[in-house]
């Protein structure tokens, strides 16, 4: 007979953010489905329950029962990556694992064949249970023979497991279970309460097509689960394991040129996977693991996904040619494939082509990229600020776009920015030769418009400067200002 | 010198970043002789500017900054009244067209409102120094303003402003117009930028750090000194020079505004002073039954002589048509307020109390020395005050009468959440600052603390910083609950005229403080629940009685409605229902409608502060001579046995002990309503006490009169007023004396209201011996009704009260009005019937279900809510009925304490029972005894208790007391804890419906209560329903 289990991480939210805020721990505290006053109130921790605050309140409903409660959004980001890392860990316990779906905090397990590891199913569900509770969390685990008997038991378990050896007492212990344990719609929920039907077992006891007509098809699905009338098979998830190469270098290499060679070796069968797969590459990534060093990881990124050992080998013999030796010796290189649609590409193929080449250009740019790091080509992005160094950022350019220059009605003057401002020698109070910013060859100043003043920011970094435009003798225009909390000159750049 | 000409404060809302007496302040300090506030689209700061510009001595102009529709602005100055007028049809206009908060004119409608305005066009927002030329609006503005139009070159040392100015300065050469010097001021001083940051912050709903160039590059918008200003302007002074010649131009003031009341229509040949008198005699007649008293004709000939003097003869023609239209429509509605001061009012059928007989000083109401206008508020039925204000609005148009605005200003909580968003602060943490802070009062340092947030952080202390400075800032107009400003001319004339955020509502630009500022007139329409009651109370007693009575034919001075009061026995009854009431009762025994008056008045913060209760209470009792601090204050203090009650004891005191002259009088009773927002109340303190100690009188007495006064500033009762409410308090006592079905029906009725909930309104009721009946489909209509009377044994026998469906919660109005309709065509055969009939969702039908309401089909309420889920599935889906495909269910009935739960979670009341009366052995069990058996304990007697929470109290009179009234099915046990006690207890005070108490019991005139030691959660396997707790703080 199948042999099934269930584990249940309860509020499995409120457990990430307790993890998160271990000091939390000692006040009520909550998960809120917004970071407002008015956000509901999703999950709580016991202070916060003693404190009178129920989930469904808002946030602000809750502060006024308890002024110390304190409440974060936990992002769904965060539950799938915890969901996702419970799940690695329970495949170390058996390889089939369900996550549910709509309720985090749950997954079925197969748990069949296990007996020879383990020794018994207590002993396999005893460890895989400590193992739960040493990465941190607070759980129960149900064994049985049917996934909604094993699934209503590990709800209304607390932080234990449990091993059924025969199906009638998992059935029998399943019935005794409170409807309010499991996930279902609260408005359901609270009727069948209203009804006088409170555990799974009344529940089962109701009119099938009853429960159809009034509660709708989930609940009816789910009668019909609880009293065994449907079995529904687990549907392991299959994790997207990327195309991975791990070399392991029997003999520790430092020359750039030779461990070149041996990554090509992996590349060819390492596409082949890929495309298989009915995908390409977007991204490789190269972790070196050295023999004295820390792991050191770079990424090759080409132009566009591609299935081309030839392109992908020029391109990291770009980037590792740069070093030709390496700082220490290498001993093993894993090699971890981002893969993507190719379909993108494809359609490329039958574009019509443009005036300008740009894939070409994109490809030069990957090589430069290659060769000389992601951050080597970057391009500027404006923003919204006063202050000129603050009015644009450098940003990683990783595709080439169409270029749309804007029309331009009168012409403008350039003004130069220096990367930082460069410091001006004081104002002297007598200037017999006029004011000097740079040398005596630039000449004096003959004329400065301004001020204009540009202060603020007083909430991080307080700025405060008067700008002047000055031109020299010799007609240079030079962009200067006086930092008033530093009593000092600064050429910003220059117009030109 | 010159004169700033584009000013804005705080009522630029989220712009402005100081108040206009900042402004006013700093251009004083600066020794500039003229200032202009030029408010976007509105004037709203010009009367706190004028009040403060008058004592400073600044030449305040009055403008507004108005926005085009072009997204353009123009700044718009008044020269005169009439450019005044101009001004203020303007900014209407643009108002009344848009939603609330914006604004927007054409320029065509700028043009048409040129006259006597001076336009000064330029600045950053405007279209003289934009690209494209405005040629067109650049002629149409010259030829409408001709010389009054200026070109302003605004500076603040802006990159681009050069560039700009440049534009402006050919253009306006072009079309000949002279050039002004201006700077944008946005606050009085350098300091004040942070705060217009987090303006223009919150103006974008954007963080701080977000912001970007949405904030000003820089802080050169505080008001300059002239040193400063003409540095700015060096390369042009003529520019700076016409700033002096615009201030010149411009000699409105707002003490120029003439107001004139509407005149009435008058029969031929009257006038309004002949026509009023013609009223008040014929309302006096029909008060006294004939020709009134000689010393009431007198008084009448003394008021209506000074009301035509004054010229108020038109106000009174008013109200008393707005009084003739209520009764017309069968309304009820009385005057309140210093009205009830004045024997026309009463004449008139405005108010309801002769002042003649009690003694009223009509001078509190109307002085020719204070010769500001009267104030007449007038009561009206709640759930028809409505009808009212738009009968106004149709009889004087929408241009003659607006209504009044309420100036919503920022407090700590509102200042925390709204600078700590624009900071960045998760809004989680400012809401746990906002709870921790006081409803008034200081952002204090340590709520952050106590909320989890380190002051010390720089952010932190940004946000106490600028949280602190932005309180009492103006953040958005509402509209006043019920104050009209009605003029013979266009009220737009006066003050611009908006939309409110209700619909068909509009509203003025100014609030009650500044409309009395200026001595204009209003009209107070205020609802009031207590009316509501009386007017059906008086039908039910018609329909079902045959009893004719209304609030003027009731029985006077009734002797067992007198007894019911004095034993405290009120729940319900207006004014005197509230625990402080009900202790007070039994101590001061009211016998006579001036002892309710005392009694409406005395339970109130100004005689508590004032430690006046308690001397007058032994005085009453004779157990303190009644004695006068002076002989002088015999006259003012007699009524009261020597003690001052009444708000105008406490002015007519200042006058007599303290000889304050009038209008030192007059500002006193203006600091009173005004403490807490001015504190200009302290500088009394001094002169009061050092002036009646100089008289002889005792300085510990003169200090109680003062702590007195500042009592009264927050909620004080004028004697007159006090007058008119206890007319209702008596009217409301003893229709609960008498008739306590119609009482308790047209009370539910009335709801909300009052102190108590619904379900302890009916628990009383119960106890007294009145049946209520369950909602019911078949029978209940939308409000509560009586039923048949059962035939009795000669007593009077009380109507059951059956409950309207008006209690199911979450049930609409239409939708009882639906199923009604479809009862009176047929009678329901079924609940698939009624549900398919009467249209019902599927919320309604199943609370109707759970409430008990489908009895007469299906008396186990949880059979009800099973079928009741199925009918309304099914009318949803249009699905055939299944009933004949499915099993039977069976369900368990509900026992008595379920059936209480079920009513009260879905009407939160029950006529089944209180909660605590199936527990009612169990609590025995444990030996805890009900409240009747608590009440009945001797004084000192140690007890524990457990009952329900109805009300929390923590009043601001009391050092942090707290105050419980818990409730069982035999009445009420009245808790106090001292704020040590609440302090160890309070979340479980605060959070706990059912609630156990140890404490020593103090009696006292009869009076019980429970001084609490420790509270407990009374264990039991079942906790009853959650009650509503009524509280208060």
């Amino acid at each position: 007979m199948d042999r099934t289990a269930c584990i249940d991480l309860p509020a499995f939210p409120l457990q990430i953010l307790l993890r998160k805020h271990p000091d939390w721990r000692l006040h009520p505290a909550a998960v809120v489905e917004a970071d407002t006053p008015q956000g509901t109130i999703l999950w709580l921790n016991e202070r916060a329950r003693a404190a009178g605050i129920v989930t469904g309140m808002r946030y602000a409903a809750g502060l006024s029962l308890s002024s110390a409660l304190r409440a974060a959004v936990v992002p769904a980001k965060d539950v799938e990556d915890e969901v996702g890392r419970i799940a690695e860990l329970v495949r170390r316990f058996t390889p089939r694992v369900e996550p549910a779906k709509d309720e985090p905090g749950v997954f079925w397990l197969d748990a069949n064949g296990l007996l020879r590891l383990f020794g018994s199913l207590s002993e396999w569900a005893s460890s895989l249970h400590a193992e739960i509770v040493r990465a941190g969390f607070y759980a129960s685990l149900a064994v049985g023979f049917e996934r909604f008997a094993a699934y209503a038991v590990a709800k209304g378990t607390k932080g234990r497991s449990r091993v059924f050896d025969a199906p009638a007492d998992e059935r029998a212990a399943a019935r005794e279970i409170r409807l309010d344990r499991l996930a279902i719609p609260p408005a359901a929920r609270d009727t069948l309460v209203k009804l006088g039907v409170v555990t799974v077992g009344a529940f089962v006891d109701l009119p099938l097509e009853g429960i159809g007509v009034r509660f709708g098809p989930d609940l009816r699905r789910m009668h019909r689960l609880a009293s065994g009338a449907l079995s529904q098979p687990l549907e392991p998830d299959h994790p997207d394991v990327p195309a991975t190469r791990r070399l392991i270098l029997d003999h520790p290499e430092r020359l750039a040129e030779r461990i070149v060679m041996r990554i090509e070796e992996a590349i060819g069968p390492m596409l082949d996977e890929i495309g298989g797969k009915g995908r390409a590459l977007a991204e490789l990534s190269l972790a070196f693991r050295f023999e004295r060093m820390d792991e050191h990881v770079e990424s090759i990124q080409p132009a566009a996904p591609t299935l081309s050992a030839k392109l992908l080998a020029e391109l990291i013999r770009l980037r590792l040619e740069a070093v030709r030796r390496l700082p220490d010796d290498v001993t093993e290189i894993i090699l971890v494939a981002r893969e993507t649609a190719a379909g993108e590409r494809q359609r490329e193929l039958f574009a019509g082509k443009t005036r300008r080449d740009l894939a070409g250009g994109a490809r030069a740019l990957a090589r430069v990229r290659a060769a000389l790091g992601d951050e080597a080509v970057v391009r500027a992005e404006l923003r919204d600020a006063h202050l000129p160094e603050a009015r644009f950022a450098w940003v990683p350019m990783t595709t080439l776009p169409e270029p749309r220059p804007r029309p331009v009605t009168e012409p403008h003057l350039i003004r130069r920015l220096y990367t930082t401002p460069v410091p001006l020698p004081p104002r002297e109070r007598h200037e017999p030769d006029g004011w000097l910013l740079r040398d005596l060859k630039q000449g004096p100043v003959v004329r400065v418009n301004g001020p204009y003043a540009l202060s603020g920011w007083w909430w991080g970094r307080p700025v405060a400067r008067d700008y002047h435009f000055a031109e020299t003798k010799t007609g240079e225009h030079l962009w200067l200002f006086y930092d008033r909390a530093k009593s000092r000159w600064y050429l910003q750049g220059e117009v030109g | 010198m010159y004169a700033p000409l584009f000013c804005k404060s705080s009522f630029s809302f989220l712009e402005g970043a100081s108040q206009p007496e900042e402004l006013i302040d700093a251009a004083s300090a600066r020794g500039l002789a003229s200032l202009a506030l030029t408010d976007r689209d509105g004037v709203y700061g010009i009367v706190e500017a004028h009040v403060r510009a008058k004592e400073a001595g600044i030449h305040l102009i009055v403008g507004s900054e108005i926005s085009v529709d072009d997204g353009s602005t123009i700044v718009l100055l008044a020269r005169s009244r009439a450019g005044y007028a101009n001004l203020c049809r303007l900014v209407t206009l643009g108002r009344r067209r848009s939603e609330k908060g914006r604004s927007s004119v054409g320029w065509r409608e700028v043009y048409e409102h040129a006259g006597d305005l001076l336009a000064l066009w330029g600045g950053a927002r405007s279209l003289l120094a934009r690209e494209p030329d405005p040629f067109f609006v650049g002629h149409g503005l010259r030829e409408a303003f001709g010389d009054r139009l200026y070109a302003m070159a605004a500076r603040h040392r802006r990159v681009e402003e050069p560039r700009q100015e440049a534009r402006l300065r050919q253009r306006s050469a072009r079309l000949g117009l002279p050039i002004v010097a201006a700077h944008e001021v946005l606050y009085h001083q350098r300091a004040r930028r942070m705060l217009q940051d987090v303006f223009t912050a919150l103006r974008h709903k954007v963080k701080l750090a977000d912001a970007g160039r949405l904030l000003a590059p820089n802080d050169e918008h505080a008001l300059k000194t002239p040193l400063a200003f003409d540095r700015l302007f060096e390369d042009d002074a003529a520019a700076v020079a016409r700033t002096r010649e615009v201030a010149a131009r411009c000699s409105f003031s707002l003490d120029h505004l003439r107001y004139r009341y509407p005149a009435e229509k008058l029969p031929d040949g009257t006038t309004s002073s002949a026509w009023l008198r013609t009223l008040t005699f014929r309302g006096a007649a029909e008060r006294y039954g004939g020709e009134p008293p000689r010393a009431v004709v007198e008084q009448l000939s003394k008021e209506l002589a000074l009301v035509e003097d004054l010229d108020y003869g038109g106000y009174f023609l008013t109200m008393w048509e707005i009084v003739r239209f209520c009764r017309e429509q069968g309304i009820l509605c009385q005057g309140r307020g210093s009205a009830a001061n004045s024997a026309v009012c009463y004449a008139l059928g405005i108010t309801a109390v002769d002042p003649v007989a009690l003694g009223l000083l009509f001078e509190r109401f109307l002085s020719k020395e204070r010769a500001e206008p009267p104030d007449i508020d007038l009561d009206i039925e709640h759930d028809r005050r409505e009808e009212v204000i738009q009968h106004v609005y149709a009889k004087y148009g929408r241009t003659h009468a607006a209504m009044v605005a309420n100036v919503i200003r920022y407090r700590a909580r509102s200042a925390v959440g709204e600078v700590g968003k624009a900071l960045g602060i998760p809004e989680t943490a400012l809401d746990r600052v906002s709870k921790i802070l006081p409803m008034y009062g200081d952002v204090e340092p340590e709520a952050m603390a106590q909320a989890g947030l380190d002051p010390e952080h720089p952010t932190h202390q940004h946000l106490i910083r600028l949280a602190s400075e932005v309180l009492d800032f103006p953040r958005h107009l509402s509209i006043h609950p019920g104050g009209f400003l009605l003029g013979h001319e266009p009220v737009e004339t006066i003050v611009p005229i908006e939309n409110g955020a209700m619909p068909d509502r509009t509203v003025i630009q100014w609030d009650k403080d500044m409309i009395e500022e200026l001595g204009l007139f209003k009209v107070d329409l205020l609802g009031l629940g207590a009316l509501n009651q009386l007017h059906e109370g008086f039908d039910l007693l018609r329909a079902h009685k045959n009893l004719d009575l209304s609030l003027a034919t009731l029985p006077k001075e009734d002797a067992e409605t007198y007894d019911m009061i004095c034993a405290g026995d009120t729940v319900g009854v207006f004014q005197i229902e509230s625990r402080a009431q009900m202790a007070m009762l039994p101590r001061l025994r009211p016998r006579t409608y001036y002892d309710l008056v005392i009694e409406v008045s005395i339970v109130r913060p100004g005689p508590i502060t004032g430690g006046m209760v308690h001397p007058y209470l032994k005085r009453r009792g004779g157990e303190e001579p009644v004695v006068y601090p002076h002989p002088c204050l015999e006259p003012v203090l007699a009524k009261t046995l020597g003690v001052p009650l009444f708000q105008e004891q406490v002015i007519r005191l200042a006058v007599v002990a303290a000889d304050y002259t009038p209008g030192e009088a007059d500002q006193l009773r203006r600091d009173m309503a005004a403490w807490r927002k001015t504190g200009r109340i302290e500088r009394h303190r001094e002169r009061l006490v050092s002036r009646m100690t100089a008289k002889g009188i005792e300085a510990e007495f003169a200090h109680r009169v003062f702590d007195q006064i500042r009592g009264f500033g927050e909620y004080g009762f004028p004697e007159s007023h006090a007058a008119s409410f206890a007319l209702i308090a008596y009217a409301t006592a003893w229709m609960r004396r008498h008739h306590l079905d119609a009482f308790t029906c047209s009370l539910l009725n009335a709801q909300p209201m009052g102190f108590y909930t619904p379900s302890t309104i009916i628990d009383d009721a119960k106890r007294h011996g009145l049946t209520v009946l369950p909602v019911d489909v078949a029978i209940s209509g939308w409000d509560c009704e009586l039923e048949a009377a059962p035939r009795g044994d000669g007593t009077r026998p009380l109507a059951p009260v059956r409950l309207g469906l008006r209690y199911v919660k979450g049930l609409h109005e239409a939708t009882a009005k639906r199923l009604v309709e479809a009862r009176e065509a047929r009678p329901f055969e079924s609940i698939d019937d009624l549900v398919r009939r009467a249209r019902l969702d599927e919320g309604a039908t199943t609370r109707l279900a759970e409430s008990g309401a489908f009895a007469a089909f299906e008396t186990n309420r949880r059979g009800a809510l099973w079928d009741a889920k199925r009918s309304a599935r099914l009318r949803i889906e249009g699905a055939p009925d299944v009933r004949t495909t499915e099993s039977p269910a069976a369900f368990a009935t509900l026992d008595a304490f379920e059936s209480i739960g079920w009513d009260y979670a879905t009407m939160n009341l029950s006529p089944g029972g209180h909660p605590l009366e199936p527990l009612r052995e169990k609590l025995a069990a444990k030996r805890l005894p009900d409240a009747s058996q608590v009440r009945a304990l001797p004084d000192g007697a140690r007890t524990h208790y457990a009952g329900l929470v109805i009300c929390r109290q923590r009043p601001g009179t009391a050092s942090g007391v707290v105050f419980l009234t818990l409730e069982d099915e035999t009445g009420f046990v009245n808790v106090v804890i001292w704020s040590k006690v609440f302090d160890k207890f309070q979340v479980l005070v605060k959070t706990a419906s059912f609630l156990g108490v140890s404490g020593r019991l103090q009696v006292q005139d009869g009076v019980a209560h429970l001084i609490a030691d420790a509270f407990w959660r009374p264990k039991l396997d079942t906790d009853p329903a959650e009650v509503g707790s009524r509280d208060f703080h």
